[in-house]
């Protein structure tokens, strides 16, 4: 398995580093050309790894203000997005936590829990179970490879970069990057067949 | 390619997981606010403000003296209010006796009792290049109470009249920061839903 990023078009952002520098000061109008190139991002991996993906749009508004509170104290050396998604993790396993002690105390809403937006669009059909069967088996992936699985394949971090973000090694992100990778292929051949 | 891209099932998967949802500009703009709501100490590397974690024990210690001073501040200027009136003597017993917090409601301009005093801010900044009063006296608007750079660049001011009482006040640099006043005690105001600077205005 490749140690190097996937390239993907979603990711190429070119966000220039004078914005953050102004953001950092303070600059509401850079900090708003922050969101605009990192929401859709942050809310597709929200999505990903929390246990109600209808909380991400919360959750990633919290990791914004956040990271906008703490802007002052972030230091270039260190690759802006990685710091963001950092501190979604931390977001999303927080929340992730708190959900499933609620939900240990609470009764199960199935029918919100398997609810899918309707669609229109007939032909779109096949694309929505696909899509649904996708998301069933990345949620049955356990979090702590999930999260890994995502910043590398989806995110485009390098092992590198997840070992710093996450401070667990290469060796061992490696080896829960492939568990997922498996869990998922496995599952998703069994919805197929 | 990859192990995982060579894989058409998961290569299929990855194409979807990797698809981003639709811009959502109106969640952008709730971002936005939020943050720019909740960052109230950006200029803590200015000098002679205080570090974030001395000003905040300071101000909260402050604050709880200020909050009891308040506490006595409203309970005698209501009590000097009510005296003349019975419908609301009978309305502002109650209230002290069932809950303290209601001494703690921001005094409204709207208010009839007492005639505004001039009251002066003062902001310091050698960065700014605008500043402006928003609080409970001017409905939180940045373009109603503008302060006046001084002739060395460094303070900005403006005195305004304000009715007596408890006030949540803060400064808004560049029509953008949202700042809280580094010299004054602070609490959450219930107008904005975040933190605030407090000013008592006039005397018991």
């Amino acid at each position: 398995m490749s140690s190097f990023p996937l390239q993907h078009p979603a990711q190429a952002i070119g966000l220039d580093p004078r914005t953050i520098s102004r953001a950092k000061l303070g600059d509401i109008d850079a900090f708003t050309a922050i969101v605009e190139a990192y929401h859709g991002r942050c809310v597709r991996f929200a999505r990903a790894m929390l246990r109600n993906p209808d909380d991400a749009e919360d959750m990633v508004q919290e990791t914004f203000v956040r990271l906008y509170r703490a802007l002052p104290r972030y230091e270039e050396r260190q690759r802006f997005e990685a710091w963001l998604f950092q501190i979604l993790g931390n977001c999303c396993r927080t929340a992730n936590t708190a959900f499933q002690r609620q939900a240990s105390r609470t009764t199960r809403d199935d029918a919100a829990i398997e609810r899918v937006p309707s669609l229109d669009d007939p032909a779109g059909q096949f694309d929505q179970e696909w899509s649904e069967a996708v998301r069933r088996a990345l949620a049955e992936v356990p979090e702590y490879n999930r999260e890994i699985f995502l910043l590398h394949y989806i995110e485009g971090f390098s092992y590198e970069e997840v070992e710093r973000m996450t401070g667990v090694k290469q060796s061992a992100l490696k080896m829960r990057v492939k568990r997922a990778s498996d869990q998922l292929r496995t599952r998703l051949s069994e919805e197929r067949s | 390619m990859t192990d995982a891209e060579r894989d058409p099932v998961l290569r299929r998967a990855l194409d979807e997981l990797r698809k981003l949802p639709p811009a959502d500009v109106a969640a952008m703009r709730r971002v936005v606010a939020a943050a720019a709501a909740a960052r109230v100490t950006p200029f803590d590397s200015e000098p002679g403000v205080l570090s974030p974690r001395r000003g905040r024990s300071i101000r909260l210690w402050m604050a709880v003296g200020i909050a009891a001073a308040s506490a006595f501040v409203g309970f005698t200027l209501r009590g000097a209010w009510t005296s003349s009136s019975p419908a609301t003597q009978t309305a502002a017993g109650p209230a002290v006796v069932d809950s303290a917090r209601s001494l703690f409601k921001p005094v409204v301009a709207t208010e009839p009792e007492g005639a505004a005093i001039p009251h002066q801010f003062v902001f310091t900044s050698s960065r700014a290049h605008k500043v402006s009063v928003v609080g409970d006296f001017n409905r939180w608007s940045p373009d109603s109470t503008p302060m006046v750079r001084s002739s060395d660049g460094e303070l900005w001011s403006v005195t305004i009249p304000i009715v007596p009482g408890r006030h949540v006040y803060a400064f808004m640099i560049d029509d953008s920061l949202f700042t809280l006043d580094p010299t004054a005690p602070k609490a959450r105001d219930p107008d904005l839903g975040t933190d605030g600077s407090i000013v008592i205005v006039g005397r018991p």
